[in-house]
Formats: C-alpha cells, sequence, structure tokens
C-alpha cells in the first residue's frame, strides 16, 4: 500500500494543475447538488410544517346532549388519523368571540340566546393531513347522529398538498439532472486526467503488473482528489453560510425558517471520495493483457 | 526455452508471420534479422503474448503462450525482460523508478529494490543518473536504461527489439558488451535487430527472416 500511495502522491503534485482543476470540478458539482437538496429540504421542512396549523371544525347541533357528544367525541378519536381533539362548549365559543371582538362585543348584547353552536377541533397527525384522508372522515362523521356542519379548509389544504408533490417532482427531477450532469463533468475531468497515462499503464503491463497493481495508484489518486473535492466544498459552502447567508437572515428575517442540514456536510466528503473513484475505475476501463 | 511450432500470425490481411517452427535453448544469445516489415517484432511480441498467433503453438519455458489466461501473462511476462524498440520509459518518474518498476511490478521487498537498481545500473554505467529523467537523457543512455530495467529481475530471458537503432558506433559496442556480460551469466538473450554489425563474427546463431518468413540461419 505505501508504494501505491507514494505513487499516487508523487502522481498528483506531478500533475498539480489538472489534479486542481479535477478538485474544483468535483467540488463545483458537490455545491451544485448541495443547493439543490438544501432548497428541498427546506421546501420539505416547510410545507410538513404547515399541516398543524390545520384542523377541522365539527359544530354541533343545538340541543345535542352530554352522551350524544361522548359518543361523537369517542367516535372522532377511534380514527387513527386524528391526533389530538378539542371541545369547545356553546359558552367557551361565546367567550372566545368576545375576545377576538374586544371593543365591539356590544354587538353580541343584541342576542337574547347564545347562538353559537358547541363544536369539536380536530388536529390530524402532520402526514396525515392529505385532502383525500380528511375527506373520508368528513363523509364518516356526517353519518353520525348530532352532528350539524363539518368545516375545514380543503383549498389550504389541497394547495399544501400540491405544493409538497410538485416540489417532490421538481426536486427529484432536477437533483437527477444535476446529479447526471455533475457525474458526467466529473467523470470527464478525471478521465482527462487518466486519459495521457494510458501509455503507462501499457508499460506496466508489459513487464509484468497485474490488474491490481496498475489500478491501484490511480484509484487512490481518484480518491485523494474526490475526497479533496469534497472537503473544498464544505469548505466552501460553510464559508458561503456563515457570511453571505447569516448576513441576508439578519437582512431578511423572513429567511430565518432556513434551516441547513447538517447531514449534507458529512455526505460531502464520501460523495466526493466515492466520485473520484468511480470517475478513476470508469477512466481506467478494462485492463487486458 | 522458447519454441515456436508452426506459428503464424495475421494482422488484418496482411500476413505477418508464416509458419514459423523455430527453437531457442536456454542461455543461447539468438540473432533474428531481416529487413523492416519481415516480422521479427511480431515474433518478439508472441514470445512475451502481447499477440497471439492465429495457428500453431509458441512454448516459452513452462508457458504455452497462446493458452495463458488474462491472469497467468502477467506471470510469464516476469520472467522476461523487454528492451523495447521505443524504449518506453515513464517520462513521471526518474532513472531509478523507471528500473525499480520491473522489481516493484514483481513485488520484491523495498529494502531490496535500492541494492539490486544501483547493481543493474551500474552494469550499463548509469549509477551517477539515477535522479535523471528521460528528457535529459541521450539516446545511448536512455537504451541503457532499458537494459537496465530489463536486467534487473534476472530474468530467464532477454528480448531485445534493434536495441541499437539510433545509436552511434561506438555505443552500441557498448551495448553489445553488456548483453553479452548478461548472456555469460546464463541470460537466453533473442535480439532483433537489421544491423549486421552487431552479430558479425560474434559466432552467434543468426535467424533471417523475410516477409514473414523464416528464409535461413547462419553463425555469425
Amino acid at each position: 500500500m505505501q508504494y501505491p500511495l507514494k505513487l499516487a502522491l508523487q502522481s498528483i503534485w506531478n500533475e498539480k494543475w489538472i489534479n486542481l482543476l479535477s478538485i474544483l470540478t468535483i467540488a463545483s458539482g458537490l455545491a451544485v447538488v448541495s443547493l439543490v437538496i438544501f432548497v428541498m429540504y427546506n421546501i420539505d421542512y416547510f410545507t410538513k410544517r404547515l399541516p398543524e396549523r390545520f384542523s377541522v371544525m365539527i359544530y354541533l347541533k343545538d340541543g345535542t346532549s352530554e352522551s350524544e357528544t361522548g359518543t361523537i367525541i369517542s367516535e372522532i378519536r377511534k380514527n387513527r388519523n386524528v391526533e389530538k381533539l378539542k371541545y369547545i362548549s356553546k359558552a367557551e365559543a361565546l367567550n372566545e368571540l368576545r375576545s377576538t371582538m374586544k371593543n365591539s362585543d356590544y354587538i353580541l348584547e343584541g342576542f337574547g340566546e347564545n347562538p353559537l353552536p358547541a363544536s369539536i377541533e380536530v388536529k390530524f397527525h402532520k402526514e396525515k393531513a392529505k385532502p383525500e384522508t380528511v375527506k373520508l372522515f368528513v363523509e364518516e362523521m356526517n353519518k353520525i347522529k348530532g352532528i350539524d356542519e363539518i368545516h375545514f379548509a380543503d383549498k389550504f389544504l389541497r394547495s399544501i398538498h400540491s405544493v409538497k408533490t410538485g416540489s417532490q417532482t421538481i426536486g427529484f427531477m432536477l437533483s437527477a439532472i444535476m446529479t447526471t450532469g455533475m457525474i458526467f463533468l466529473c467523470y470527464s475531468t478525471v478521465k482527462m486526467l487518466f486519459y495521457h497515462r494510458r501509455e503507462e499503464m501499457e508499460t506496466l503491463k508489459l513487464l509484468g503488473a497485474t490488474r491490481g497493481f496498475i489500478r491501484l495508484p490511480f484509484l487512490l489518486e481518484g480518491a485523494i482528489v474526490g475526497l479533496a473535492g469534497g472537503v473544498t466544498c464544505i469548505i466552501a459552502l460553510a464559508t458561503f453560510y456563515y457570511t453571505v447567508f447569516s448576513k441576508l437572515v439578519s437582512a431578511m428575517p423572513a429567511l430565518s425558517f432556513v434551516v441547513f442540514p447538517p447531514i449534507m456536510l458529512y455526505m460531502l466528503p464520501p460523495a466526493g471520495l466515492l466520485l473520484g473513484i468511480t470517475g478513476a475505475l470508469i477512466a481506467i476501463g478494462r485492463i487486458r493483457f | 526455452m522458447i519454441q515456436f511450432l508452426n506459428v503464424s500470425k495475421t494482422y488484418d490481411t496482411n500476413l505477418a508471420l508464416r509458419d514459423i517452427n523455430l527453437s531457442i535453448e536456454k542461455g543461447d544469445m539468438v540473432f533474428l534479422t531481416g529487413p523492416s516489415g519481415a516480422g521479427k517484432t511480431t515474433l518478439l511480441k508472441l514470445i512475451y503474448a502481447a499477440e497471439l498467433p492465429d495457428s500453431g503453438k509458441i512454448y516459452v519455458g513452462e508457458w504455452n503462450t497462446g493458452g495463458l489466461d488474462s491472469d497467468s501473462i502477467p506471470l510469464l511476462r516476469r520472467n522476461i525482460g523487454i528492451v523495447f524498440q521505443d524504449f518506453r520509459l515513464l517520462l513521471n518518474r526518474n532513472v531509478f523508478d523507471n528500473v525499480a518498476l520491473a522489481l516493484r511490478v514483481r513485488k520484491v521487498p523495498e529494502n531490496e529494490v535500492k541494492a539490486r537498481v544501483m547493481d543493474s545500473l551500474k552494469i550499463v554505467n548509469l549509477r551517477h543518473k539515477t535522479d535523471s529523467f528521460q528528457g535529459t537523457l541521450s539516446g545511448g543512455e536512455q537504451q541503457r536504461v532499458v537494459i537496465s530495467r530489463a536486467i534487473v529481475a534476472e530474468p530467464a530471458i532477454l528480448l531485445a527489439d534493434e536495441p541499437t537503432g539510433n545509436l552511434d558506433r561506438d555505443t552500441a559496442a557498448g551495448i553489445m558488451k553488456i548483453f553479452r556480460y548478461i548472456n555469460a551469466k546464463g541470460t537466453t538473450i533473442l535480439i532483433a535487430t537489421h544491423n549486421r554489425e552487431l552479430f558479425s563474427n560474434t559466432g552467434k546463431r543468426v535467424i533471417r527472416l523475410m516477409a514473414g518468413s523464416i528464409t535461413g540461419e547462419a553463425k555469425g
């Protein structure tokens, strides 16, 4: 291992410019893919949090007895998609309305009797708040005696869902295109790096070298270049995040919800390593004697 | 040591060798001569399995080169030292590393490499050039580095393709002296050359090739 490693390091030094070009190409490629993942991660993170605000309001008929209300609540609880519910009595609903109206609550004085119905606010598990799940739930609830009306933000739910699925599809396509392009670019650079060394491989073969002996220094060289590309990418992204991006966030607080997935940083060096080795393997090709 | 039995080789439609029968004994020094295109290089390539015969059999030591799988070819080549017509020195390595390469592919321990390379460079009188690169060496010096690389692992067979091709008389004579020295130590040598001066008055076997066929044999 010592000799192939020495050869790989010697070769990197002897051809430092083309190696530097390869490192920068891999770093840029990884940065582009990281950017796509970063945007995708944040869209996903944002859309996952939106359903927390989504709820279904079930209004009960006036005169629904306590036992009927209890039955309705236990029916709702049976549904696996429901995370929690809150019963709001007629009096609570009126108090809430009063506090919302503050100085205009004299309007309510005109009503002799409390006109507001009792209701139950139902919240779904984040991942279950999908249009079709909610629609099924509403259909089931409508069959239960004592329920007057059911309200929910159908459009809101549908738009969250379409943003989520749309961003996932676009993100997937974009990542696939970017990754393919990047792999091709890295492969071309690494191939260029090794192409003019074919003569050297030929000579090694004629001197009695085995495939492993020929390949190992090249693979090590590819691995070192790839790893250096990954590390360069981390340095570039971290510099960008802590200088440009943190200033942007302080200037535009709306961006404060944006998070930087730390796993991405851990993944960059192995990704670079894999790219370098794969590029070298493809560039060397099959060694025929 | 080397045996050709009815060997023929064709490149596309060009016949390179036709029905060659040849036997070279262990420790022999044999010259292969003939004009350019006679098939000398092809014959050498068949010995180290850079080419395979279309028909016939070639035995090199214990190996039948036509029946070798690709994993055995490196093992065959480790028994053969080759002086290539185009040198095949690695530009990015110095003289020492170029010569050492022949030992390293054979997995000789690193602590033995230095001494053996220096011994080999001493034979070709190039010990003072260990750190030089190909670009700074004369044609004769490059040829001697190639010879040093070919003999450093003490192979049983040495093949030399036009080893004095572009060299002046004195340098060529010096290289022949090295070959005689190596041969005297027991190495079987086959030299392909069109330079008559190399083999005249040597008393060695000279095989004449013409248009892919052996047309005669004599003593030099």
